[in-house]
């Protein structure tokens, strides 16, 4: 008998984790390997008569030569790195801001976290019809008040309306995990570096900055990973819109898998769309290293 | 006179806060407003107005009905599941000797990083094939899967800080495993429990993706009604209002009501990772 095992009242039985393992891995590894399987074939589902033909690398080949991939691609890199780029400059603002007392400082960050909570649909339609309206929206008003024409956000700027939108959403998670990281930080150390004659500027670039570094790096990431995910909100606003304008990579998987029917297809594309990521979060996780060496140092 | 100026300088930045926090939340706080108001009212904008909770019996007699029905079905088993399936789970990486428990942990948060997109088609092939599209069973099973991870990845981190002492303390008075589990481990670590538990409520709650696809008429759930309701009934602001209310408030109140547990759960969980 193991001795360890005797001394703590814990179930070893390796049967709990098995449900989870099973579960997780039919509903997603079944399916990523049916992906990349699918992607391998020619099937158009509304033309039977075609059949499902193995074509190879032929899907790939058809996609790279396809001009619309391109700008379907630049959409999502202007899209993740615009969005991250305001995330983490309004969130970090927001969260120097809030890391203070005051009376009401936590009706103030309930107020700020909200959009977080927000299902995608409900921000895309709120902001569509009430917000953005260039006619009864807040925007027609605004001009209205200002004798300016209003702007036309959805028609002129698709892709700025959904960076805006996508901000709005995805600040308060990194204003969160950034004051997280403030409120961790001793403060002492803020103490010794105003008696040293530091600045405020000083104190935030020298002494903040290093110490929630790993805050920093866990907003960015993970807010990558899900920036990445954006589709209801290009969905209830653009419809990935005018032409492929504010499509970025997911939009234009669903488009090609449930719009044009074409399985193969749309698998080669859900590939390149995971590789894209694992290519960028890998990217983004080098340079951070590098700079949080150059930090340390 | 200088300490004076300092406390007129700290208001004018905490009246400056105050602003920014309103002017933030203003989309919401307009859907909010609005959804009291009566159709006719809703154009100009206006702050002063009779609040009337006309837009909301409309709509409650609508056929909102059995998309709420299909949304709180559907969040709840899947949040029950999830809770069911991975605590036990997390509770096996912690504390069992399990050969490379840290790949296992590694393997389950990755799946998390794998786009929708990447799963949509086969899953929505299978299910056809199993006649299962367009039911609760099939958004139920998908949403667990999604959930697993984020329940192992947040009761972790509570997991691993309960001291090995206390475990040994009730070997010793003999305590048997079971009771051990149910009457000291899951007590102590009820914060990571309820944070996992409101994170997935929320995400599945708010989940438009697969609630898209996988579904035509019978299992739709509200994020669905939510994208579809301006082009199947019209302009009708104040009643968009009233749905959009409805839609938000369930996870807007969890979310309040958990942000310091659910951030110590997200940063724990990756920051000491």
């Amino acid at each position: 008998m193991n001795k360890t095992k005797a001394k703590l009242s814990v179930l070893h039985e390796r049967k709990l984790i098995l449900p989870a393992v099973v579960v997780v891995a039919i509903v997603t590894q079944v399916p990523f390997i049916l992906t990349l399987v699918l992607s391998l074939f020619k099937w158009m589902v509304l033309r039977p008569d075609l059949g499902t033909k193995f074509v190879f690398f032929r899907n790939f080949i058809r996609i790279f030569s396809d001009s619309n991939f391109y700008t379907v691609l630049l959409n999502t890199f202007i899209l993740t790195i615009a969005s991250l780029t305001l995330c983490m400059i309004i969130g970090m603002v927001f969260a120097l801001l809030l890391d203070r007392n005051f009376p009401g400082v936590n009706i103030v960050r309930t107020l700020i976290i909200a959009p977080f909570f927000v299902m995608d649909t409900a921000i895309a339609v709120i902001w569509k019809n009430m917000i953005l309206e260039p006619t009864v929206g807040f925007v027609g008003y605004f001009a209205l008040w200002t004798h300016t024409k209003p702007i036309h956000f959805l028609g002129n700027y698709p892709l700025l309306t959904i960076i805006i939108l996508v901000v709005w959403q995805w600040t308060p998670f990194f204003f969160l995990v950034l004051l997280a990281g403030l409120q961790g930080i001793s403060k002492d150390f803020i103490d010794v570096a105003k008696v040293d004659g530091a600045n405020w500027f000083q104190t935030f670039i020298h002494i903040k900055i290093p110490l929630i570094i790993r805050h920093v790096e866990v907003a960015i990431m993970l807010g990558l990973i899900f920036i990445l995910k954006v589709f209801g909100l290009i969905f209830a606003t653009t419809s990935g819109g005018p032409g492929h304008a504010s499509t970025n990579l997911p939009f234009f998987v669903y488009k090609t898998a449930f719009w044009a029917w074409d399985v193969g297809e749309a698998a080669a594309l859900a590939i390149i769309t995971i590789v894209f990521v694992l290519f960028v979060a890998m990217m983004l996780f080098k340079f951070l290293k590098r700079r949080f060496v150059e930090v340390e140092l | 006179m200088i300490r004076y100026s300092k406390k007129i300088k700290q208001s004018i930045i905490i009246i400056f806060i105050y602003l920014l926090g309103i002017l933030y939340f203003f989309p919401i706080l307009y859907t909010f407003l609005t959804s009291f108001k009566t159709e006719a009212n809703v154009v100009p904008p206006s702050i002063f107005f009779i609040p009337t909770l006309e837009s909301y019996s409309i709509v409650l007699k609508s056929k909102i009905w059995p998309y709420v029905e299909n949304s709180v079905i559907v969040t709840t088993v899947t949040a029950l599941l999830a809770l069911v399936m991975g605590i036990p789970a997390s509770y096996n990486l912690v504390f069992s000797k399990i050969k490379k428990s840290q790949n296992i942990l590694f393997w389950f948060i990755s799946t998390n990083l794998l786009p929708p997109v990447a799963i949509a088609i086969p899953l929505f092939l299978i299910f056809n094939y199993l006649n299962l599209l367009d039911s609760r069973v099939a958004l139920i099973i998908v949403y667990t899967a999604i959930s697993i991870p984020i329940v192992v990845w947040m009761t972790r981190s509570f997991l691993v800080e309960i001291p090995r002492d206390i475990l040994e303390a009730a070997s010793i008075d003999g305590c048997t495993k079971l009771r051990t589990f149910f009457y000291i481990i899951l007590p102590l670590i009820k914060m990571g429990i309820t944070s996992s538990a409101l994170l997935v409520i929320i995400f599945t709650w708010n989940d438009f993706f697969f609630a898209l696809n996988l579904t035509y008429v019978n299992a739709q759930t509200l994020p669905v009604y939510m994208a579809t309701f301006m082009t199947k009934q019209g302009f009708f602001w104040a009643q968009l209002s009233a749905i959009s209310t409805i839609c938000m408030l369930p996870p807007l109140i969890l979310g309040w009501i958990s942000q310091k547990a659910l951030v110590r759960g997200l940063t724990m969980g990756a920051v000491k990772g």
